[in-house]
């Protein structure tokens, strides 16, 4: 673009372009629904086309092309919310509607003459009959039709409405204009003084002499939404001269406080602004926030001010207070705010009684930190506020000294010095001293799984309501910490299970009256530490798992033989093979596409497992086990081909030296070895990872005994086991991508990096069927 | 991600704004080059750890100062030869697109600045491969340097994904 | 310090006359195609400001705002739903899945400098 252009004008040229774009994939949508394509997203995809048609010729004022979008866009919405079917008379008045269109986009364009003006009534005709259900018949005589009539007057008001080149009734944004030299917000974003404002020539001269009192009490969704009241109040100021009055009295003791409610109200009197402009300011934060609007001509003269705030009270009381383990939770929870400095995410309730405010103003860069440590340290075990940049720095740091520490250890092994030597002994303290900073440094990062389990309840309704179950959902354990890393991926896997518990466990209520159970179902999400990982588990009171059923599925699958005998763990276990979901078990709701199989996998890539136990008609319990942390793993060094690989010790049973006896080829390829009187696959991993083409005799090389997610074990064939180690874990997918077979990388005590491996992959891409596993050895 | 462009609204655009800083280096007789601002460092060639079947030009990943880099040799990537990597070879270590990721080159020539509006189209006998990744080209005092264009060189993992 | 604004919509005119009217008024522009692309895009690059259309593939702006509500850390980041449709109950929608507020296409470029003036401060 050069300066000549206006780049008004050059972003016209790059509508028009779109439009060429956006019309192929309209045809192309509509050809395929046509052809008997029923995927929502193409018919989304249609919609969006002409969505995005006709926003682009709302902005340049191309009012024909803008009505006509607008008659195909809202028969589109229809069809896509799944109120209207797209039969086959309908796809082909779409067609038709959308060559019209593409006259229309030609003619705003000024590439062709004007649209046939007959032509494009009576396709808005057709659609908009059929978007009321009917089907639109030309009138034999276009004079005085009633239905003619009818639509020339909705015409009328729907020209009315977009005449305006800008929507409706409901205006939200009524903007002010920015009045200069308004002064900044202090620290904390709240002025609770009276505003004198200059530059009142900018503002329309008040209609009234009086004015409006807003009575505003916002809710914590309100402050989850990023919207705060010191904006409000900012924006009641620019309307007029503003009083405002706090009211503290539903600020609730501070064990009682939580981080994410809002306590606080404010009264605002406004003199010299309209009910209608007072009224817009909270236009959109809706429900979130309770506001009364009342003429200040009609306040009574002895309303009851609200109470005073008394800062020294509170903060008295809060010194006398002892500290409950309760306070520390809003604190920690802001020990890990967002990087902005300073910057509180959550309404200040939760961070300090003394802050008069609730409105921690994020713009005021240099918001809270000074008020807290302060009034903390009074009242609770002494807190600060880290900015979460520093703990991840920290975390790296630390991962690197582990990582510094091993390779000095390997040198010194390397140098041949006697282990019982000064330094050899060193080493080892000095390993121990890194292990402690490396767990006192996680502790840091651990936040408790609770911001995970909070989004659950409005997910059970949802879910409930779809399914017209009714549902109960119990949680425990909220207050379970794991690292930051682990708990941002656990509200996927979860989610699913909680679908799936709701949607195939539970029985309708009818169903669950007949068979003795309460109408409502239970579902418990529950989160605990066990062993050193943290547990999940999520059970319902359901059917339970149909054993008969899934057997019989995995069977028509080929997944399972048909004679193969298995326990019931095992058949239980069957749902979380790849290709087991069946079509009926794909719900909408459980749905598009996740099937066990695939959470499974997303628990593994956590470094978790997870199990199932059930009882017919009683219902099902899933258990997820993961570790604490993501951030480093304990694991067996071994080499493969000259390669050095790690395998993760959880995954291993054992290890030992094959002889040729206890080696058998199956097939052309594959090898089983016999371990604890069952043949288990061999794998030989150099030759899988393609570092070598000849295979080797596996009486050459060590086997170690794998077990993966679903208890499926096989042997993975290495030249030699090099040692057991913590490995600190490094992503490989930062800076390439996922490889199939390595779960990540880590950094060995030479510095060189060494692939870890993802057994779960390796073992079941090894294997093609699972019937193998199964054969026992004749006794 | 875009960053922000000059609009032509904006008034203090001026032709110093076409002016590139580049690094060039050379792959066997050919000379190519990037933008500095992409180069965060250049290092000698140290043994990667091989990733199973990955791709030819996929040479394998190294530790650099704790990070995973995965080393792709360009000349294989340009489809001109598969490099045996050895001490005289060099690393440039790129930022692309939100990845660092290690460039096998022969060698670094120097930096050079190019004002952007004499870049070139690239001949039409150029090599299919060739001209994927390359922009155009830039004349310097005798010497041709293909621009490379970055963004291409690691297959976007989305988009076959989507 | 420049504050950046995040701008999500499929359509390229919408996001370059987003563009124009928000680097005329100083900001530093980001751009996304959909939900998934904001999301990383986010997460790559930070934002002062989110501007989200609605209808979009992949992942529309209730999915996309979800998304990002659903990391604590993106709480305090204000979040403008761009739409051509106005009802409540859509707004509802959004309000539900977090935004901050809502500003109609067609906008008013100086209408829509003044939003995000609001809600940026």
């Amino acid at each position: 673009m050069n300066d000549a252009v206006d780049p008004f004008e050059a972003i016209k040229v790059v509508f028009f372009q779109e439009c060429d774009e956006l019309l192929g994939d309209l045809e192309a949508g509509l050809l395929a629904i046509e052809g008997g394509d029923t995927e929502l997203e193409t018919v989304n995809a249609v919609f969006r086309a002409v969505h995005s048609v006709k926003g682009g010729a709302g902005a340049f004022g191309l009012e024909d092309l803008v009505r006509f979008a607008h008659v195909f866009e809202t028969l589109m919405d229809e069809v896509r919310a799944g109120r209207k079917a797209c039969d086959d008379t309908m796809v082909k008045t779409l067609l038709r509607a959308s060559d019209v269109l593409a006259d229309h986009i030609a003619a705003a364009r000024g590439q062709a003459d004007p649209v046939d003006a007959a032509r494009s009534a009576g396709l808005v005709a057709e659609l908009e009959a059929l978007t009321r259900g009917e089907v639109y018949v030309a009138p034999a005589a276009p004079v005085s039709d009633p239905v003619m009539d009818a639509l020339a007057t909705d015409r009328t008001g729907m020209d009315a409405g977009l005449a305006g080149g800008e929507a409706q009734a409901e205006a939200p944004f009524e903007p002010v204009p920015v009045m200069p030299g308004l002064p900044q917000a202090d620290e904390f974003g709240f002025r609770p003084v009276v505003f004198d404002l200059k530059a009142l020539d900018t503002l329309p001269p008040p209609a009234v002499a009086n004015g409006w009192r807003v009575v505003f009490r916002p809710r914590g969704r309100m402050y989850a939404h990023a919207n705060e009241a010191g904006l409000m109040l900012r924006e009641l100021a620019r309307l007029g001269q503003a009083t405002v009055t706090l009211d503290a009295s539903e600020l609730p003791d501070l064990e009682a406080m939580s981080a994410e409610e809002g306590y606080l109200s404010w009264t605002v009197d406004i003199v010299g602004a309209s009910e209608s402009d007072v009224r817009d300011v909270f236009d959109f934060v809706g429900s979130d926030c309770d506001t009364t609007f009342t003429a200040l001509a009609d306040v009574a003269a002895s309303a009851e001010a609200a109470p005073a705030f008394d800062i020294a009270a509170l903060l008295a009381r809060a010194q006398a207070e002892v500290a409950a383990p309760m306070m520390l939770e809003p604190i920690v929870s802001m020990a890990v705010a967002p990087p902005a400095p300073g910057a509180a995410p959550v309404p200040a309730a939760g961070t300090a009684p003394g802050t008069t405010t609730a409105a921690t103003a994020r713009p005021a860069a240099s918001a809270s930190p000074a008020a807290s440590p302060s009034v903390t340290a009074a009242s609770a075990a002494p807190t600060i506020r880290v900015d979460l940049d520093r703990v991840d720095r920290l975390i790296n740091v630390v991962g690197e000294l582990v990582i510094q520490q091993a390779m000095l250890a390997q040198r010194v092994v390397e140098s041949g010095l006697a282990r019982s030597s000064g330094i050899s002994v060193g080493l080892e303290d000095l390993e121990l001293l890194t292990r402690e900073i490396q767990d006192s440094v996680m502790a840091i990062r651990a936040q408790p799984v609770k911001s995970v389990f909070q989004r659950m309840p409005r997910l059970v309704r949802e879910v409930a309501e779809m399914t017209g179950k009714r549902v109960r959902l119990v949680t425990a354990g909220e207050d379970t910490e794991v690292d930051k890393t682990v708990v941002e991926r656990l509200a996927e896997p979860i989610t699913h299970m909680l679908r799936n518990a709701i949607d195939h466990g539970l029985e309708g209520p009818d169903d669950r009256v007949a068979a003795g159970k309460p109408a409502e179902g239970t579902v418990r999400l529950a989160a605990l530490h066990r062993s050193g990982r943290i547990v999940i588990e999520i059970s319902d009171d359901g059917r339970g798992i149909n054993r008969e059923r899934v057997r019989g599925i995995a069977v028509s699958k080929g997944l399972v033989a048909e004679d193969a005998s298995l326990s019931d763990e095992e058949i239980d276990n069957l749902i979380f093979l790849p290709g087991f979901s069946t079509a009926d078990t794909v719900s909408d709701i459980s749905g598009r596409g996740v099937g066990m199989d695939v959470v499974r996998r997303s628990i593994q890539a956590l470094g978790g497992r997870i199990t199932i136990a059930s009882s017919p008609g009683k219902g099902s319990v899933f258990t997820l086990s993961l570790p604490l942390t993501l951030a480093v793993m304990d694991g067996m060094v071994v080499s493969a081909a000259e390669q050095t690989l790690v395998a993760p010790l959880t995954a291993i049973v054992e290890s030992l030296l094959p002889r040729a006896a206890d080696v058998h080829h199956v097939g052309g390829h594959d090898a089983v070895i016999t371990f604890r009187e069952k043949f288990v696959p061999l794998i030989d991993v150099a030759q899988v990872m393609g570092f070598r083409t000849e295979p080797v005799p596996p009486s050459s090389g060590v086997a170690v005994i794998v077990e993966t997610e679903a208890g499926v074990r096989a042997a993975l064939l290495f030249d030699a086991i090099q040692g057991q180690r913590q490995v600190v874990i490094k992503s490989l997918e930062t800076n390439y991508q996922q490889v199939p077979g390595i779960a990540a990388a880590t950094i060995l005590g030479d510095g060189r990096v060494a692939l870890i491996l993802d057994v779960d992959a390796l073992v079941t891409n090894a294997r093609r069927k699972p019937v193998r596993a199964d054969l026992k050895m004749a006794s | 991600m875009m960053m922000m462009n000059e609009t032509p609204s904006s008034s203090t655009t001026a032709s110093s704004s076409t002016i590139r800083e580049l690094i060039a280096f050379r792959i066997g007789e050919q000379e190519f080059c990037i933008d500095i601002m992409s180069v965060r460092e250049i290092r000698g060639w140290t043994p990667a750890t091989p990733l199973p079947r990955a791709p030819g030009y996929m040479k394998g990943v190294i530790n650099l100062r704790g990070a995973v880099l995965p080393i792709v040799d360009l000349a294989a990537r340009f489809g001109l030869a598969t490099t045996e990597p050895s001490a005289r070879h060099v690393i440039m270590v790129a930022h692309v697109g939100g990845r660092l990721v290690g460039l096998l080159v022969d060698a670094v020539s120097d930096i050079i600045q190019m004002d952007g509006a004499t870049l070139q189209a690239t001949p039409d006998m150029a090599s299919d491969q060739v001209k994927a990744f390359v922009k155009g080209l830039f004349a310097l005092e005798g010497r041709m340097i293909s621009l490379v264009e970055l963004g291409w060189i690691i297959p976007d993992v989305e988009a076959q994904a989507a | 310090m420049i504050k950046t604004v995040l701008t999500i919509d499929d359509s390229r005119t919408m996001r370059d006359m987003l563009m124009m009217a928000l680097v005329e008024a100083g900001y530093r522009v980001i751009q996304a195609v959909d939900g998934v692309d904001g999301l990383e895009t986010l997460s790559a690059e930070g934002a002062d400001v989110v501007i989200t259309d609605i209808n979009m593939p992949r992942l529309d702006g209730f999915g996309f705002i979800e998304g990002m509500r659903s990391d604590p850390a993106n709480r305090s980041i204000p979040v403008l739903v761009l739409s051509t449709e106005s009802d409540a109950a859509k707004k509802q929608r959004a309000r539900d899945a977090g935004a901050t507020g809502w500003i109609v296409k067609p906008f008013d470029p100086v209408k829509l400098v003044e939003a995000v003036r609001r809600v940026a401060a």
